[in-house]
This record gives structure tokens, C-alpha cells and sequence, in this order.
């Protein structure tokens, strides 16, 4: 389990690694917490190595979703989202709300 | 704090693995599931989900059960029989109706979702069956199955 994060000049990139259940789940929220308050609301999370994401770690998403989207200031971006867990956010009806690109670059490109 | 008991026994029979009530020990749950549910011939699409079904059981546990106090017993067993393979999870906490819980609002627009309910809600998706009790001496049980693919009884290689 690693969170890295990389500051670029349009956003920030969050890469995942590893296992985010309800023991993990507030590592990810502390990156995501870190950008936020540095006022970097424009960020892509690169979920490529990710082997688990479970509710704990969604809740963490949606949050970020709608801190990040408040007043149109910016957005988080998915990038590499493996099938599992793209599966998964689908029974969680989160799909539909997020923007996925299948590689970082094009998610970082995107802002 | 580590795994506290730890029963293996036949293949077929039951295997059990017991841990104190800490989000730390998901991890070590889910490796214990993720071998028994290979040994019962699941393929790895169905042992990623029984996997996380039983994550989100052991997590409510933990969470809602014991009220996040660390030192509560949860108990996870797993054995397979004719046609699935099987986990409960208990738990000796506070009890628990899943009839109380509300149904997720997956189609409200973001800003109106309210997150609660999701585990149960994924738990009940992710697996063929689902049953929960609530007792004073047994305690609070979910038993999740998932089917095992059965070889048709045709189709067995002449001896």
C-alpha cells in the first residue's frame, strides 16, 4: 500500500498502490486532503496498481468528487482504472460521474 | 495485533480464522478467504468478489458491531458444500438489523449522496446469497455464498 504524490503544472497526479479497505482507505484521503488544502483541486488519481477498493475507499472518492467540483474550481480524474474495480464502481453507481482515461497522460492532458 | 486462532482442517471441512476487532486485520482476512475460495475451485473473478463481500461484512463488524473498539472478537469461517462455497462472519457486538439500513441512493446526483448503506449494499450484490441473524447467544452471523462451478455428474471420466 503507497500513495505518491506528484505535483505538475496543471494539476496534481495521486498514484495508488496496493489494498484500500476501512484500515487503508484514510491514507488516501490524507493525499487527497494534503492537494486540497494546498488549494489544488484539479487532480488524476492513476489507480493502475490498485488490487482492492472497497466502500471505505469510495466514500473517499465521492468526498473528493464534490470538494473538488464545488463551485466548477476543478475535478478528479481516474486514469487506469483496473476491471475490477471499474466493476465494482459500477454496482456503486459511480460510473456515471467520473471521467476515466486509460492512461495518465491523457487524464493530466485533460485539464 | 495478529491473527488469534487459526483452525484448518480437511479439505471439505471447515476452516476458521478468528481476529480482534482492528480494520489491520482485513488484509490478513481477505488472504485467508482468497485461499480457501481457490481451494473450493472458485475463479478469480468470484474469489475478488466473495473477497470483498466478506471485507464489508468484517468491516460493519468492526465499525458499527463494536463501535470501532479494537478488542471485540470476529470470527470468519469458511467451508464449501455440494454446490457453493461459503463464509459466515460473527461477531458478539451490539446487534444489528440490515432491515434498518437504507438503501443506497445510486441514481441521486453527486452532491445528494449519502454514502451509508454502501457495504451492505455491495455485499448483498457481490454474492449469490445472503443471510443475516442476529442472537443473544450466537451472536450477530452473515452467511454469503458464492456458486461453485459443479462438474455436471455426466460428464465424469470412465474409471
Amino acid at each position: 500500500m503507497a500513495v505518491t504524490t506528484t505535483h505538475l503544472k496543471r494539476c496534481d497526479l495521486i498514484a495508488l498502490e496496493g489494498r484500500y479497505d476501512s484500515s487503508t482507505a484514510p491514507e488516501m484521503e490524507a493525499a487527497l486532503r494534503a492537494a486540497m488544502d494546498a488549494g489544488v483541486f484539479r487532480i488524476v488519481l492513476d489507480m493502475g496498481k490498485v488490487d482492492y477498493f472497497g466502500s471505505a475507499a469510495i466514500r473517499v472518492l465521492v468526498m473528493a468528487f464534490k470538494e473538488c467540483r464545488r463551485w466548477n474550481r476543478g475535478d478528479v480524474r481516474l486514469a487506469n482504472v483496473p476491471s475490477r474495480v471499474q466493476h465494482v464502481l459500477e454496482l456503486a453507481g459511480i460510473s456515471p460521474l467520473v471521467t476515466t482515461f486509460d492512461e495518465v497522460v491523457l487524464a493530466v492532458g485533460s485539464f | 495485533m495478529g491473527t488469534l486462532a487459526y483452525r484448518e482442517s480437511q479439505p471439505g471441512k471447515q476452516s476458521e480464522m478468528c481476529v480482534l476487532s482492528q480494520p489491520t486485520n482485513l488484509a490478513r482476512i481477505a488472504e485467508f478467504v482468497g485461499s480457501q475460495a481457490r481451494r473450493a475451485g472458485l475463479d478469480e473473478d468470484a474469489v475478488y468478489d466473495i473477497q470483498m463481500a466478506v471485507d464489508e461484512a468484517c468491516t460493519n463488524s468492526m465499525n458499527h458491531a463494536y463501535e470501532g473498539q479494537g478488542d471485540g472478537l470476529v470470527s470468519v469461517c469458511c467451508y464449501e458444500d455440494e454446490t457453493d462455497f461459503v463464509v459466515s462472519v460473527t461477531d458478539h457486538g451490539r446487534a444489528f438489523d440490515p432491515g434498518t439500513v437504507p438503501e443506497p441512493r445510486l441514481n441521486a446526483p453527486l452532491e445528494e449522496r449519502e454514502i451509508g448503506g454502501l457495504g451492505l449494499y455491495l455485499m448483498r450484490k457481490l454474492v449469490d446469497r445472503i443471510e443475516f441473524s442476529s442472537d443473544k447467544m450466537l451472536g450477530n452471523r452473515v452467511v454469503m455464498r458464492k456458486h461453485r462451478k459443479v462438474r455436471p455428474s455426466g460428464c465424469q471420466s470412465p474409471e
